[in-house]
């Protein structure tokens, strides 16, 4: 497999702030490859310093071949980037605003037409065109800040979180057209705070945190690393209070996170303590609605390593 | 290259749809003319009614100013009371009154002029141009009074020779030529304030796009942060060599203002002054965190810096001081190089003038390249 993105000891500072630290990786073609990573865990600058946007404070950085530290203008050329932060003119059309940021990669005409169609009608807005995105919802401005990206065809699309706050509608269109595109040979670096989406659609995936990648592969790979740990969901009534330092005092238990009426427990699982926590809610008179232990997946992978929620 | 014009074609499209962005850039300046045309016309107002009231007795200075007025030929001047003054200025009948106090003629002959009021209801429009006027002449006289040190019978001689031969037959010799001369000066005084405020208003796009972070995925796209920029002047420089164009073009065709001067000259100098702006305009960006930074510095820094320069109202009508402080304003120069060109000096004589405005631009653009290049390295924008 020929590889599309290589990294070598890619490191970036702000200061005395270590952002991105000594970071080496390859991306193939044709892989979808998850960035995953808490808030401030450096995905981000990564992406910024691919894009030619951040200079790299050391390392290398060789997109199809060619080191980019040195050529900004053919990683430009080659990457299609959906920023994190929405990056669209209100006050143009949506086709206006794709056919524009088409056109600085040098398509004209009839081809800019076509492909500006094409990226419109890709990301479910094909019925828009001549709407201001002043009117769209959260979930069609993230589309179009898709289309804007795609239009030009890039070897290498990077989205920077492009499912944020969105409607479930929105959110397939993007999902969808994340697969459509890497169908059709687009390479795809996806970051994400949503596990499941991570979880779905990518091919690799890597953990990031405090700007390393502790660890990196398929979603199998990932989750056999913890093959000894288990996770507990325990449902409950709203209204009790949850102590979740008395639960993590518990031994075997390594994280302890509620999400909204379900506590999420990660557990050694050679540790036998289910008894335990249920004596310690029943204590709390925390009314308990059910119990299932789950198998491993990403998420009590990244809370094993990272010892930190994906999600503030 | 390429990346470049695209970028520009946007911009253009972008501002000339618009309707706000026509008033600003095209109308206002149309506006000027038409204040200018206000301030120093007769031909379609008829003359400024004037009514004077002399408390000073048969002073010879005294009557000297009034016959000068009268001899403007563009105000129409009625000797009254003060009571009747009031009421004919009040009802209407009357543009302003001029009122010589007792003791006028001697203060002026003290070379320190006072005891002398100037009112009026319809405001600054009617009494700038008569202000002007009395100023230079009564300060010329001033200074006659000034020289002479209290001796009357060598004041009496020299203001004498004065008020017969010069500036009577100066007056009344082309009273239209020179009125339409104030009049294109004094559009181009408000058109520098306008060419300014555009300038700045366009420098605020690359700011706009900061905050809506469009600048960014333009830098992630084969547009390098310095074509941006560069994009920006042009369509700076565009607008505004537009602005003059149409300026000049009412100016002429419109309103039938001669500039008294030839036109390929006048738009050297204003192209000249509109990269001094667009640099400043830079400069300010530059400096300036937010759209409402840049907006507030903006308007702190054009309309006194104008006025100060005399973009308004002439500089000899202003305290010696402030004649001093406008040196170093562009707009001065600028000023200064119309006004010479309307006495008919060539374009190569200016050079002078056309060395500091180019230095004028030269270091505000300076300043913001170097600014703009340490924004760059802390990454402000990320
Ligand atoms: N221009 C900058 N100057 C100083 N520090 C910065 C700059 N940009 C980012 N950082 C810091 O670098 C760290 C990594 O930021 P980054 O934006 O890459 O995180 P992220 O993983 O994308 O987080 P999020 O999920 O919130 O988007 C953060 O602690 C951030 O504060
Ligand atoms: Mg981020």
């Amino acid at each position: 497999m020929s590889h599309v993105l290589e990294i070598r000891n890619l490191t970036k500072k702000f200061g005395d702030f270590i952002a991105v630290d000594n970071m080496t990786l390859n991306i193939g073609e044709g892989e979808i490859f998850g960035f995953l990573g808490a808030n401030g865990a450096g995905k981000s600058t990564t992406i910024n310093m691919i894009a030619s946007l951040l200079r790299p404070t050391k390392g290398e950085i060789v997109l199809l071949g060619k080191n980019i530290v040195k050529d900004s203008k053919f990683a430009k050329m080659n990457t299609g980037i959906v920023p994190q932060e929405l990056a669209i003119y209100e006050d143009m059309t949506a086709y206006e605003n794709v056919s524009f940021f088409a056109g600085l990669y040098g398509l004209r005409g009839a081809m800019l037409r076509e492909r500006t169609e094409e990226a419109l009608a890709f990301v479910g807005l094909g019925d828009k065109h001549q709407s201001f995105p002043k009117n769209f919802s959260g979930g069609m401005k993230r589309r179009l800040n898709i289309a804007c990206a795609i239009a030009h065809l890039p070897k290498l699309i990077i989205m920077d979180e492009p499912t944020v706050g969105i409607d479930p509608q929105s959110r397939n269109y993007i999902l969808q057209s994340v697969r459509k595109l890497n169908e059709m040979g687009c390479t795809i670096i996806y970051t994400s705070h949503y596990m499941e989406e991570v979880e779905e659609i990518c091919t690799r995936i890597a953990i990031v945190d405090h700007g390393k990648i502790i660890a990196e592969g398929t979603k199998e790979q990932l989750t056999s690393i913890i093959t000894d740990t288990k996770e507990i969901w325990i449902g409950f009534r709203a209204d009790g209070a949850i102590s979740i330092e008395s639960l993590q005092g518990i031994a075997g238990v390594t994280a302890v996170r509620q999400e909204e009426n379900t506590l999420k427990i990660v557990s050694k699982s050679e540790v036998n303590n289910l008894n335990r926590i249920i004596q310690q809610l029943i204590k709390d008179q925390v009314e308990i609605r059910s119990v299932e232990e789950q198998a491993p997946n990403l998420e009590s992978v990244f809370l094993t390593l990272t010892g930190r929620n994906l999600r503030d | 290259m390429d990346e470049m014009v695209w970028l520009i074609r946007k911009t253009l499209k972008d501002t000339f749809r618009k309707k706000k962005n026509w008033f600003l850039y095209f109308g206002l300046p149309i506006v000027g003319i038409l204040i200018s045309l206000f301030f120093y016309s007769n031909a379609s107002t008829g003359t400024i009614r004037a009514g004077v009231v002399n408390q000073d007795g048969s002073q010879v200075v005294t009557s000297g100013v009034i016959r000068y007025l009268e001899g403007l030929g563009q105000v129409q001047v009625t000797p009254l009371d003060e009571e009747t003054l009031r009421a004919r200025i009040a009802s209407g009948d009357l543009d302003c009154g001029i009122i010589f106090e007792q003791g006028f003629a001697d203060r002026v002959k003290t070379g320190e002029p006072g005891h002398i009021r100037i009112m009026s209801v319809k405001g600054e429009s009617v009494t700038a141009y008569i202000k002007a006027m009395l100023q230079s002449y009564i300060g010329n006289v001033a200074a006659i009074g000034k020289e002479t040190k209290g001796d009357e019978a060598a004041f009496a001689r020299i203001y004498d020779s004065y008020s017969q031969h010069p500036f009577k037959l100066k007056a009344t010799a082309q009273p239209d030529t020179s009125n339409e001369k104030m009049m294109s000066y004094q559009t181009i005084g408000y058109l520098i304030t306008f060419m300014m405020f555009s300038a700045a208003n366009l420098s605020e796009i690359i700011l706009k796009e900061k905050e809506n972070r469009t600048f960014l995925r333009l830098l992630s796209s084969p547009m390098s942060a310095r074509a941006y920029v560069l994009s920006n002047v042009v369509v700076s420089l565009l607008l505004i060599f537009l602005q003059i164009v149409v300026t000049l073009v009412a100016m002429k065709l419109i309103f039938h203002i001669d500039a008294g001067m030839p036109t390929f000259p006048l738009i050297v100098v204003l192209l000249l002054f509109a990269l001094t702006a667009i640099g400043l305009a830079l400069t300010i960006v530059a400096f300036a965190k937010s759209t409402s930074a840049a907006g507030a510095m903006r308007n702190m820094i054009i309309t006194p810096s104008c006025l100060l320069a005399g973009c308004y109202f002439p500089v000899n009508i202003m305290p010696e001081t402030v004649r001093k402080i406008s040196s170093f304003l562009p707009q001065h120069w600028l000023l200064d190089s119309i006004d010479q060109l309307q006495q008919g000096q060539s374009l190569g004589s200016l050079y002078v003038n056309l060395l500091i405005l180019g230095g004028f631009a030269l270091v505000f653009a300076l300043i913001a390249v170097y600014r703009f290049g340490k924004n760059n390295d802390s990454r402000q924008f990320v």
